[in-house]
């Protein structure tokens, strides 16, 4: 079936089995290795990616979900303002160790900053609900994601 | 697998009547292609019907808050009309999954699924809630807590569908409401055990009760023994060994690799007594 979407602002239009995992189109056919396969069962949130502007794990959508949607994934979404304060703030905060569920934690946390923003503990807590770090301990990606939302609130002015 | 995309409601009737075999419908896809995944489905059609406009949306009909089978969670939570006229059951959905998650699932996924654990049900059993369920000229009503026959199995003709979920507007007033999910972590999790409860209290006594149940027997359903054994009982006078040997007889716990059936026992009868107790020192 021929399936047709934006990826990262660029239109897509491929031949392939509508119940392809979407995840497997972006990382094979389309080379973005930025997003991570861990879990495969929407339950860690390594694969989380913006369709149609709201976050989805996308190891359990199929490509016929993503047909005239629009999708981002962390390789767009690392060159936003957003995406860059993130990345800094948890570079700053030690907040990645060996650095797997990232990629996942950067999607969650901007969809948080576009969407929300406030630096409150437990709004981000449940933002990032959906997303495993098996190294961390979470303190320092709730930290680096508070100053983020802080930072942001600054450039704002 | 075979695959189908229909262009409208009213080809996909056409095109059910059709079909034979085993028949998945896809929604939003997170419970199928986690199946899919496990190997539990190999073969047969899947019927996509995410992109049916006429499935979607919550709006206020008459005395109802309908809500099309294909509203994903998000847009249940994010929904005006839940916040002004269903506040606890919106509230609860926060308990549910991940936001990942529900951004995709869907209230229809979620029913039809039939997972004894579907966090849902609980609740749309408390509030008296309705399924429409259309087939190619025919819609009928049926209330939820007539919907499932057993495990994973329901009432749907092979031509049906769940078209909404329909709820009384006014369904929380007046009611002293409890929901709690049991579970091993708070997030993203599957329910050990869940109870949403509704009360109604008039001069100390328990005028009226609702108990609903998920992950303890095979399908979510209510506790209909216990709530008259409880009814018309003094709030401050309610004996624990009286619940426990009704809920005892009512009662037919699943073990799972999440819980014994024991624990899922226990469990329900703390929670109904957490629930009674808390309108004590209200």
């Amino acid at each position: 079936m021929k399936i047709s979407f934006n990826l990262n602002g660029k239109d897509i239009s491929l031949e392939t089995d509508p119940m392809r995992r979407l995840l497997d189109i972006i990382r094979e056919d389309l080379g973005l290795k930025g997003t991570k396969e861990s879990c495969g069962e929407g339950e860690c949130g390594a694969c989380t990616i913006l369709l149609d502007g709201k976050p989805v794990t996308s190891c359990i959508v199929n490509a016929i979900h993503a047909e005239g949607k629009k999708i981002q994934t962390v390789e767009a979404i690392a060159q936003t303002l957003e995406g860059k304060l993130l990345i800094e703030c948890f570079d700053e905060a030690n907040a990645v160790q060996c650095g797997f569920c990232f990629p996942g934690f950067l999607v969650a946390a901007y969809y948080y900053l576009i969407s929300d923003g406030e630096p409150e503990l437990k709004k981000i807590k449940n933002a990032l609900s959906g997303n495993i770090c098996r190294c961390t301990g979470y303190t320092k990606i709730f930290e680096a994601v508070i100053n983020a939302c802080h930072r942001k609130n600054e450039i704002r002015g | 697998m075979k695959f189908y995309k229909p262009t409208s409601l009213p080809s996909l009737f056409q095109f059910i009547e059709t079909v034979e075999n085993k028949k998945y419908f896809l929604a939003g896809g997170t419970d199928i292609n986690v199946q899919i995944k496990n190997g539990m489905i190999k073969d047969g059609t899947v019927i996509f019907i995410n992109h049916l406009q006429e499935l979607k949306g919550i709006r206020k009909v008459n005395n109802d808050i309908i809500i099309g089978a294909l509203t994903s969670y998000q847009d249940i939570l994010k929904s005006d009309l839940i916040k002004s006229h269903l506040p606890w059951f919106g509230k609860s959905l926060r308990f549910f999954a991940s936001p990942q998650l529900q951004s995709m699932a869907t209230i229809g996924g979620n029913i039809a699924n039939g997972s004894p654990t579907a966090d849902v049900l609980p609740l749309l059993l408390v509030l008296d809630a309705r399924l429409k369920i259309m087939a190619k000229s025919k819609i009928r009503e049926v209330p939820c807590n007539e919907f499932f026959t057993g495990y994973k199995k329901n009432i749907l003709k092979r031509n049906e569908l769940i078209g909404a979920v329909m709820i009384p507007m006014n369904a929380e007033q007046d009611y002293q409401i409890y929901y709690n999910k049991v579970a091993s972590r708070r997030a993203l999790t599957i329910a050990k055990l869940a109870l949403a409860g509704m009360m109604k209290i008039k001069g100390g006594k328990i005028e009226q009760i609702k108990l609903g149940a998920g992950a303890l027997n095979e399908y979510p359903r209510r506790l209909k023994s216990v709530e008259e054994y409880l009814t018309g009982k003094q709030i401050d006078r309610i004996e624990v060994l009286g619940i426990e040997d009704i809920l005892k007889s009512e009662i037919t716990p699943i073990s799972d690799l999440r819980s014994e059936k024991e624990y899922r026992f226990q469990v329900t009868l703390n929670l109904i007594i957490d629930f009674i107790n808390a309108q004590k020192n209200n």
